[in-house]
């Protein structure tokens, strides 16, 4: 299974592979300059709880030293994990993959979406996919 | 013995219960229950929760079960009903309540309590895996999210299992071995340094599958597992931070059921079980728990 790869490209910083005890989070956002920053943890696969509380301590890392965090296209896997910690509760998330399901045919997807959760059209049939999970699941860390 | 103020759920869960063989008693609330050190009582989670302590009475076993029409359970209720320290709550609503309670009766029953077997339909092969270092943490997880995938199990369960297997094989590992004076001494060691698994140390890793569940079933040799504090951190379901003690409540929280079985000082067996008949929105928002006490097998 993939160690998590980060790559730094000014205040963009792209995360892939799995979030557990090996994850290099610990210094990362001391190597980030001052300024918004866009975290876009897309191609994250795996999160294991020691790999959540390094991802917290980073984000407590950068909310403290001042940064202004927007999260993009978080992976399905991370979504559902912060949304179980109210700490993490108006993090400023603009999109997320999301687990839905197409009534007609069945076909499972996680396609990007944001808060609204609208449907999307099934990449099998055509026909509409809605969520296939309970919202709160995705929702509950943009209440406030 | 089946506690429930509805004639029709009294009726369903007689019938459910009737399936062991043994007698089934109904009462509509507690005052009027017979109820002695040998009785398993199944009581509706309104009625539990108005009587948080019922739990406490001797008994067998109390079992809480959806309340009216058997609904699913609500969060809320499950959290109260586990800080509370009930041993058994049932969230699901049918078919997985008949499922679930008929063999969780026939464990208590039978006082016959480790193997995730119990769970699956005659004919499921179970395929295991034993580590011999504790560094095969990730081989061992990689190659049940591997076999989930092959047998047809959507993306979407293969992740759930890797984080199931992941969390429970490290409890086993790092949270399970204690000292000679009884201290968790494993809990801080590093995750990425070996540590040969013998004798004490020896953790194995099961799953199956039958189409209607998926199990996976951890076994460690130390029989420390305390299930009163995990029922209390898994009330917690909304966890403000996450310093320490995360592993279970995110295997719980991926899991429709959760269910430790354990024989003090001697072994822990944790089984997480997935529905895949049913969309997660069929089913309670949160898990059932179960804790059983047995011999080792």
């Amino acid at each position: 299974m993939t160690r998590l790869q980060i790559e730094i490209a000014g205040g963009r910083v792209t995360f892939a592979g799995r979030i557990d005890e090996s994850a290099q989070l610990a210094t990362l956002a001391s190597q980030l300059l001052p300024g918004p920053v866009v975290l876009v943890p897309e191609g994250v696969t795996f999160v294991s709880s020691v790999g959540l509380r390094e991802w917290i301590r980073f984000l407590r890392a950068l909310r403290e030293s001042g940064h202004a965090v927007t999260l993009e296209r978080v992976g399905d896997v991370l979504m559902t994990q912060m949304n179980l910690i109210s700490e993490l509760r108006g993090l400023a998330v603009t999109s997320f993959h999301a687990q839905y399901e197409c009534a007609s045919c069945r076909n499972e997807a996680q396609p990007l979406v944001d808060a609204t959760l609208s449907p999307v059209p099934c990449g099998e049939c055509g026909s509409p996919m809605q969520l296939a999970d309970f919202p709160e699941r995705y929702l509950t860390i943009f209440r406030t | 013995m089946v506690v429930h103020p509805e004639r029709r759920a009294q009726r369903s869960l007689q019938r459910m219960l009737g399936a062991t063989l043994c007698p089934v008693t109904v009462a509509a609330d507690l005052g009027t229950a017979a109820i002695d050190g040998d009785t398993i009582v199944v009581v509706d989670t309104a009625i539990a929760l108005a009587s948080l302590d019922a739990c406490k009475r001797p008994a067998r076993a109390w079992i809480a079960v959806p309340g009216e029409g058997l609904q699913p359970a609500d969060p809320t209720t499950v959290s109260a009903l586990l800080n509370a320290g009930w041993d058994h709550v049932v969230a699901h609503p049918m078919p997985l309540l008949a499922e679930e309670l008929l063999a969780t009766a026939q464990k208590l029953i039978r006082r016959d309590c480790f193997g995730l077997d119990k769970y699956m339909a005659w004919g499921a092969e179970v395929r295991g895996y034993t580590l011999e270092d504790a560094l095969e943490r990730d081989a061992a997880v990689g190659a049940i999210a591997s076999d989930v995938t092959r047998v047809g199990l959507p993306d979407r369960i293969g992740s759930l299992v890797s984080v199931i297997a992941d969390e429970l094989l490290a409890n086993a590992l790092y949270a399970a071995p204690v000292d000679v004076h009884g201290a968790k001494h494993r809990v801080h060691d590093p995750r990425d340094r070996g540590r040969p698994l013998v004798d004490r140390d020896v953790v194995t890793l099961r799953w199956s599958t039958d189409g209607r569940y998926l199990a996976i079933e951890v076994r460690d040799r130390w029989g420390t597992i305390e299930p009163a504090a995990i029922e209390t951190r898994l009330a917690a379901t909304k966890t403000s931070t996450v310093e320490s003690g995360m592993g279970l409540p995110l295997a719980y929280a991926c899991s429709n059921q959760l269910v430790v079985n354990v024989a003090p000082q001697v072994l822990t067996e944790v089984i997480a079980l997935l529905d895949i008949r049913y969309k997660p929105t069929e089913l309670a928002r949160s898990a059932s728990f179960h804790a059983f006490w047995g011999e080792p097998p």
